[in-house]
């Protein structure tokens, strides 16, 4: 698994498709078993909001996700950073999303931070682990 | 060694900042800075708690006023965490120079420990326009992360768990 990071509009997509990856589907929209079925999945950080929002476990979708496809690539914009909303579902969206990143960071062969269109490795494997 | 652990929410800053005081050699200290004020607070300081379980830190709980306490010398210090000792010293203390105050007292942690680990947050990512008070807090945080970075022999950004060395490095 690889994992892409950053800030919104940092490049973090057409880093991605510089790796030669065009199979991205949408994480704000597509059905979950069909993103078991794509290279890649954009908007992670959306994702876990409709999982929340369906009353699931990002964490156990993440262990699911990871098993059902253990070799895509997911990007996810940064939400953690600024003042802890006051609005308790962005609360806990916003943890929501920091918990399953660390997960997903760990079991990451490769983690690429992107900001301002520059990608910097931030974690890298000789495995896949 | 003064180290700053900077980052967002559950972005892992507790976990590097616990590895770094476990392999401190000698007492360590944890200094418990969030005031149990609503059931969010009560959980994250249960969850902080758990994952300090059997890790042999000693707990001091203290909500401001950080220069009161008495440490023994030559020990290793985790505050946790900057950002709610600077909104208790504003918000429940009325502190004018909050910033100043909390400086001298980490400058007098250090006095006495061998080893001081301070974990921040960065506050001021999210380009939001907050009332007057908060964004007094906002740079507040910006400009005590600003000083003890200055001051600190390592400086680390928590990214997901992966420690980013933004001065410093590592194990040094």
């Amino acid at each position: 698994m690889i994992l892409i990071i950053g800030g919104a509009y940092q490049g973090k997509t057409e880093y991605a498709r510089s790796l030669g990856i065009s199979d991205i589907c949408d994480g704000a929209s597509e059905g979950t078993d069909r993103i078991w079925k794509h290279s890649a999945v954009n908007n992670f950080q959306l994702l876990v909001k409709r999982q929340l929002e369906a009353g699931l476990d990002p964490l156990l979708e993440a262990e699911r996700l990871l098993q059902k496809n253990p070799d895509i690539l997911i990007i996810s914009t940064e939400i953690g950073g600024g003042i802890v909303p006051i609005e308790k579902s962005e609360r806990l969206w916003r943890e929501a999303v920091g918990k399953v990143c660390c997960f997903l960071a760990r079991n990451s062969s490769r983690v690429v931070r992107v900001i301002c269109g520059i990608p910097t490795i931030i974690k890298e494997t000789g495995d896949n682990n | 060694m003064l180290t700053v652990i900077t980052g967002g929410s559950k972005c892992g800053k507790s976990s590097i900042a616990e590895d770094i005081l476990s392999r401190f050699n000698g007492k360590k200290i944890y200094i418990a800075t969030m005031e149990p004020y609503c059931k969010e607070a009560h959980a994250a300081i249960e969850r902080h708690r758990e994952m300090r379980l059997g890790k042999g830190f000693e707990t001091v709980e203290k909500y401001t006023d950080i220069h009161e306490l008495d440490l023994p010398d030559r020990c290793g210090v985790l505050l946790e965490c900057a950002c709610n000792l600077m909104a208790n010293e504003m918000f429940s203390a009325g502190e004018k120079e909050p910033v100043r105050k909390i400086i001298k007292g980490i400058g007098k942690l250090s006095e006495r420990a061998s080893e001081v680990i301070i974990v921040t947050n960065s506050v001021g990512e999210d380009g939001i326009e907050y009332p007057k008070e908060t964004m007094d807090y906002i740079k507040n945080m910006g400009i005590l992360n600003c000083a003890l970075s200055e001051r600190a022999d390592r400086v680390i950004e928590a990214v997901y768990g992966i420690p980013v060395m933004l001065k410093g490095s590592l194990w040094q």
